[in-house]
């Protein structure tokens, strides 16, 4: 019982990850907080369900298609309405967000009415069992592809001089432009990655629940649940408050109520803020005055 | 003009706009008079908000849930307790408050910007959760119905009587909000916006204002929380969702950010359009999504920067540009 938990938990908890991490790298090289993140995963979830259901691709194909179109629509998101916000007060640069988000969400909600979509299973793996425990081959596939995933994103960050650049855009964007680097254009980049790593989340979670259009704030909330536990713009403290975020879950559901599950982030949210507002790993997320 | 009967005539033109809007259920069919009361409320939540958003400077999107306690704290009263619906419109706005307390109480603990609008966000999903599982109480999904009432004999299902009283506590709360706002509370929050640290370094306690600016909002919001009770007779957890919020901004954007006189703009010229959109799944959502955006990319301080700049007579010192 308790070792299901922990395997529920964890693959749920890995798409939370992604999701957080998804924002963190967003947040990381712009200082902007996209609230219609959870928009953007789910349009990614949405696209590979068109391309599957509807125009028959095979999932990985389909899976890759809608990740590319996530990406070119970040960066034209970033390039076309975000950069024109810059300047005014900091307040518009969320709420274009927020409108980006709406927009989303109400162009799937046209399409697709009140329905809830059940996308068709990627893999018709055969559960493993060890003992009690059942291992589906939708939680090794999640665990898997997020693990993929976040070590090379992280090789990338740390080893290489595309995560030194990152760093230095991250630190000073007036020291990076001075020397050389072409601020705007990393700019444009994060919110393609972003947007792409989010629609990552939105196309691995599809498969295993269900596609509706309010899917994305959820994944907001928990996205932001994770980010504040692990320390806003810490991207191993993301992914670390992700996965703890998915475990709490399942454990606040099964040991207490299972009507707990859909607040155990907001709870997260305002425990950590009043407790320790760094998060696990940030650094100091309050002001002295 | 003289410019020293500027003020003058601005009070003048402040007060007879209500003083006019007093024939207007002579004017009104039933549906039009319904609308013309959602607009009053409307105007009310959007001025609660706009005071956050526009003039405090914090990301927040806990007013949805003030407007959800104050509509469940006049449906409990009434209902469950049997108080006048009337005196509920206060009670409501005290629940908003200390609604507007706790969800900005993390201020005290150097909580700001971005922390603060998530912990809202927290704040106002916790509430919706709350309004659907408290089943004893709020009645969980199906809500709670008003009971049928009079006033001074005068039948408060009638949406003519309604206009009266929404009138009377919309035209009290908008004075109320611009006297605050040329106090020096108010001048502290504008201060706050502009400048946190400078405002800290004068002496002003800045977290403290922050909790005071969301109380005022929460007691504003709570009150039309109250007029929306009786408005639609019977409240239900679904009214203080995801559309209300993003409607909300809209209406602040549109009247510009932090201006009184563009709340009340924003919120009727939005209020009436919706009841056409509702029919199309996703409609509301889109043209909602879409205005936002397009009023920041073309017009970022609203509607009332126009006006401010057509004539003196609407000028307010609420936002430097």
């Amino acid at each position: 019982m308790f070792l299901q938990l922990t395997l529920g938990g964890l693959s749920q908890g890995a798409i939370y990850a992604l999701v957080a991490l998804s924002l963190t790298v967003v947040y990381r090289s712009t200082t902007v907080v996209n609230f219609g993140h959870g928009d953007f995963v789910m349009a990614g979830a949405f696209i590979s369900y068109v391309l599957v259901v509807i125009a028959g691709v095979a999932f990985l194909p389909a899976a890759v298609l809608a990740v590319l179109a996530m990406f070119v629509l970040g960066v034209l998101f970033s390039r076309g309405l975000i950069r024109r916000v810059r300047g005014g007060p900091h307040i518009g640069l969320a709420l274009m967000c927020i409108a980006a988000g709406y927009v989303l969400r109400g162009i799937a909600r046209m399409v697709w009415g009140r329905e809830v979509l059940p996308m068709p299973r990627v893999f018709d793996i055969e559960p493993i069992f060890i003992g009690n425990l059942v291992i589906t081959g939708d939680a090794v596939f999640i665990i898997g592809t997020v693990l993929v995933l976040l070590l090379t994103l992280f090789g990338l960050l740390a080893f290489t001089d595309l995560g030194k650049m990152v760093q230095a855009v991250y630190q000073s964007p007036r020291g990076a432009r001075l020397i050389g680097l072409n601020v705007e254009l990393f700019d444009d980049f994060s919110w393609g990655v972003g947007a792409a790593l989010g629609a990552i989340g939105g196309i691995l979670i599809a498969p295993v629940s269900l596609l509706h259009p309010d899917l994305g704030a959820s994944f907001l909330i928990k996205g932001f649940a994770a980010m504040t536990l692990g320390g806003f713009g810490a991207p191993f403290g993301a992914v670390l408050g992700g996965l703890i975020l998915g475990v709490a879950e399942q454990y606040a559901g099964a040991y207490i109520d299972t009507s707990l599950i859909e607040i155990t982030a907001y709870l997260v949210i305002v425990l950590v803020l009043f407790l320790r507002p760094q998060g696990l790993f940030g650094r100091k997320a309050v002001v002295k005055v | 003009m003289q410019v020293s009967s500027l003020p003058r005539l601005r009070r003048r033109l402040f007060w007879a706009v209500p003083v006019l809007l007093l024939a207007l259920p002579l004017l009104t069919n039933e549906y039009t008079q319904f609308v013309a009361n959602g607009m009053l409320i409307a105007a009310l939540v959007t001025l609660g908000f706009s005071l956050v958003i526009g003039n405090l400077g914090q990301l927040a999107f806990a007013n949805t849930a003030f407007f959800g306690l104050g509509a469940y704290a006049s449906a409990i009263l009434s209902a469950t307790l049997g108080l006048p619906w009337i005196v509920t419109i206060p009670l409501s706005g005290l629940v908003g408050a200390l609604g507007g307390f706790v969800a900005s109480s993390a201020a005290l603990r150097g909580i700001r910007a971005y922390y603060l609008a998530i912990i809202t966000l927290a704040f106002g999903e916790l509430m919706r959760w709350v309004y659907v599982h408290a089943r004893p109480v709020t009645g969980g999904t199906n809500g709670l119905a008003l009971p049928k009432e009079t006033l001074f004999g005068f039948s408060l299902s009638d949406d003519k009587v309604k206009f009266y009283v929404f009138l009377l506590v919309a035209v009290l709360l908008i004075k109320a909000t611009s006297n605050l706002l040329r106090s020096r509370l108010g001048r502290a929050i504008m201060a706050v916006r502009e400048n946190e640290v400078a405002t800290a370094s004068l002496g002003i306690p800045t977290a403290r204002i922050i909790l005071m600016t969301f109380a005022w909002s929460g007691f504003v919001t709570g009150c039309a929380g109250a007029l929306f009770a009786r408005h639609v007779g019977h409240v239900f957890p679904e009214s203080f969702g995801m559309i209300q919020l993003i409607s909300s901004f809209a209406m602040v954007l549109v009247g510009g950010l932090g201006s009184i006189l563009g709340a009340v703009l924003g919120a009727v010229l939005l209020t009436a359009l919706p009841e056409y959109l509702r029919a199309f799944p996703g409609l509301e959502e889109l043209f909602f999504g879409l205005i936002v955006g397009a009023v920041l990319l073309v017009l970022p301080m609203g509607l009332a920067s126009l006006l401010r700049r057509a004539s003196p007579l609407f000028s307010e010192r609420y936002y430097r540009e």
